[in-house]
């Protein structure tokens, strides 16, 4: 690990299957922007308001 | 360490090497030491600061000159803004702690648009500030390091994802796990109890199940022998942020069913009883102008508003989740600002967990309040649970210098029916046996009987010890 200054041992495990699943995680991110994006553009097309996804 | 000045360190704040908190006459200081000084620069220059306390999901903090506690590692101190009452994952419900997963995925979000990073993701990071939940570790963001992992990614996992996913599909109750275990809920330990049938839901796939065996199978390996050449870049890092919280908006708790089904306080009063009960707490309030209250065994919180209405910070305290939950719906949709609703069993109240039973305080030492209210409660305690009414008196005493008390007797439909398979052990539980056990820690200021009903409302105040 390069970070020498993390206090906490994140786990082997739980920091090996985040760069497994990397290029997973940031496709699916793309995906669900894309999503959002068709979505805004038919929701305007029909005139209904866009709402805003809660957080 | 030694620390040379009288400042109390905080029992709590000790495992990060950043700095650390401490009590400077009677209010909370942080201690920011060298170590973290790069860390907190990078926080306040990139405006990530700024923009978590304006969308508050992070406690503001001034800097100020106070004389750090251990000045060879110091290098500022600040101010945050002080939580009036400390409040742990073990007693918030669904909702909260729910909610409390989502502010933490937001701050992560926010932070690593600005090259920063949690470092941790504990649950007790988080509190109830004006009724609604917020970061206040303010030294809890590192600067990003290109390619890395989230460091707190399974700190994540154990302290919110996996509780949310227990009590949403396995039982509501095990979300009392976090009381036993500090750091969470194991994986594997949530992978075996949840249902199989969360398997097929992707995100608990991926973020418990998979979790779970990738952390058997890699256990005490070295990592940077086995990452080879992959980095996590910040598209990654944001998609994972989206996919937690895709899979902790898809867990929802509902409190319904036979166990949760009837909340409504008013079954056993008349319309004239209630009325009189409501007068009679808001005119004991006003005498009493507290400005801390602990409603017990506050079920939806109806009594409790008269107090929170009123200005006073109150804690409405019930035992019984799906009552807890009802209450904090409604304080988010008011957006009322000083009520808390908060689990607990009084028979067996929060206990001081964690490091040398000091990091997380029990019930007892965050009192005392201003006034305690306990309406149409104390029968749960000495009939339902067979504590003498002497020691719920000393009990309530010591929990607030006013109470507010309703006596509910044996004629009662209440207690009638606690008392329908048993037997009667209680020949002192009526008024007369109450106030005399009550007035050996108590004053009574006033007494209200209940009209239709044989019920009596007291204004009592402790006796100094």
């Amino acid at each position: 690990m390069s970070g020498m200054n993390m206090y906490l041992d994140p786990g082997s495990g739980s920091y090996l299957l985040q760069l497994l699943i990397a290029g997973l995680l940031g496709g699916l991110l793309l995906l669900r922007m894309y999503w959002a994006k068709v979505k805004g553009f038919f929701r305007k097309l029909f005139g209904k308001q866009v709402d805003e996804e809660p957080e | 360490m030694k620390s040379r000045s009288k400042a109390a360190r905080e029992g709590a704040s000790f495992r990060d090497p950043s700095g650390f908190v401490f009590y400077h006459e009677g209010a909370p200081f942080r201690q920011i030491n060298q170590f973290y000084r790069d860390d907190y620069r990078q926080l306040i220059d990139s405006g990530l600061y700024q923009r978590l306390v304006a969308e508050k999901l992070l406690v503001a903090h001034e800097e100020v000159d106070l004389p750090a506690p251990v000045p060879q590692l110091a290098y500022q101190v600040i101010r945050p803004e002080p939580v009036a009452f400390l409040s742990y994952p073990y007693e918030w419900c669904f909702g909260q702690l729910k909610d409390a997963a989502l502010l933490t995925l937001k701050a992560q979000e926010l932070a690593v648009q600005r090259d920063m990073s949690l470092k941790d993701a504990s649950a007790f990071n988080v509190q109830f500030l004006r009724g609604r939940p917020i970061l206040i570790d303010s030294l809890s963001f590192e600067r990003l390091k290109p390619g890395e992992p989230w460091i707190a990614y399974r700190q994540f996992c154990q302290h919110f994802l996996a509780p949310l996913a227990l009590m949403a599909r396995s039982d509501v109750r095990l979300g009392q796990w976090s009381r036993l275990s500090v750091d969470g809920v194991p994986l594997d330990l949530a992978s075996r109890l949840l249902p199989w049938r969360t398997r097929l839901s992707f995100t608990l796939d991926v973020h418990i199940h998979l979790h779970a065996r990738a952390q058997r199978r890699y256990a005490g390996e070295v990592v940077t022998e086995r990452r080879g050449a992959r980095v996590m870049g910040k598209p990654a890092l944001l998609g994972l942020v989206s996919s937690l919280r895709a899979a902790v908006r898809g867990l929802s708790w509902e409190p319904t069913g036979t166990a949760w089904a009837d909340y409504s306080e008013t079954r056993d009063y008349s319309e004239g009883a209630l009325a009189a009960k409501r007068a009679t707490v808001e005119e004991f309030l006003r005498r009493i102008q507290p400005t801390t209250v602990w409603d017990l065994g506050a079920n939806t919180g109806e009594f409790s508003r008269l107090a929170s209405r009123r200005g006073a910070l109150t804690l409405a305290f019930d035992y019984d989740l799906g009552a807890v939950e009802l209450n904090y719906r409604q304080v988010k949709a008011g957006g009322e600002d000083n009520l808390l609703p908060l689990v607990q069993d009084l028979t067996n109240p929060s206990p001081g967990v964690g490091w040398s039973n000091r990091e997380r305080r029990s019930l007892m030492e965050r009192g005392p309040a201003d006034a305690v209210m306990a309406l149409a409660m104390i029968h749960h305690l000495a009939i339902a649970n067979n504590v003498p009414l002497e020691m719920i008196g000393r009990f309530l005493a010591a929990l607030g210098q006013w109470l507010i008390v309703e006596f509910v007797p044996k004629q009662d439909p209440q207690v009638r029916r606690l008392l329908a398979n048993r037997a009667d052990i209680f020949p002192d539980y009526h008024r007369e046996g109450f106030e005399r056990d009550f007035g050996l820690h108590y004053r009574i200021h006033k007494s209200q009987p209940l009209p239709d009903s044989d019920r009596c409302m007291y204004l009592m105040e402790a006796l100094p010890r």
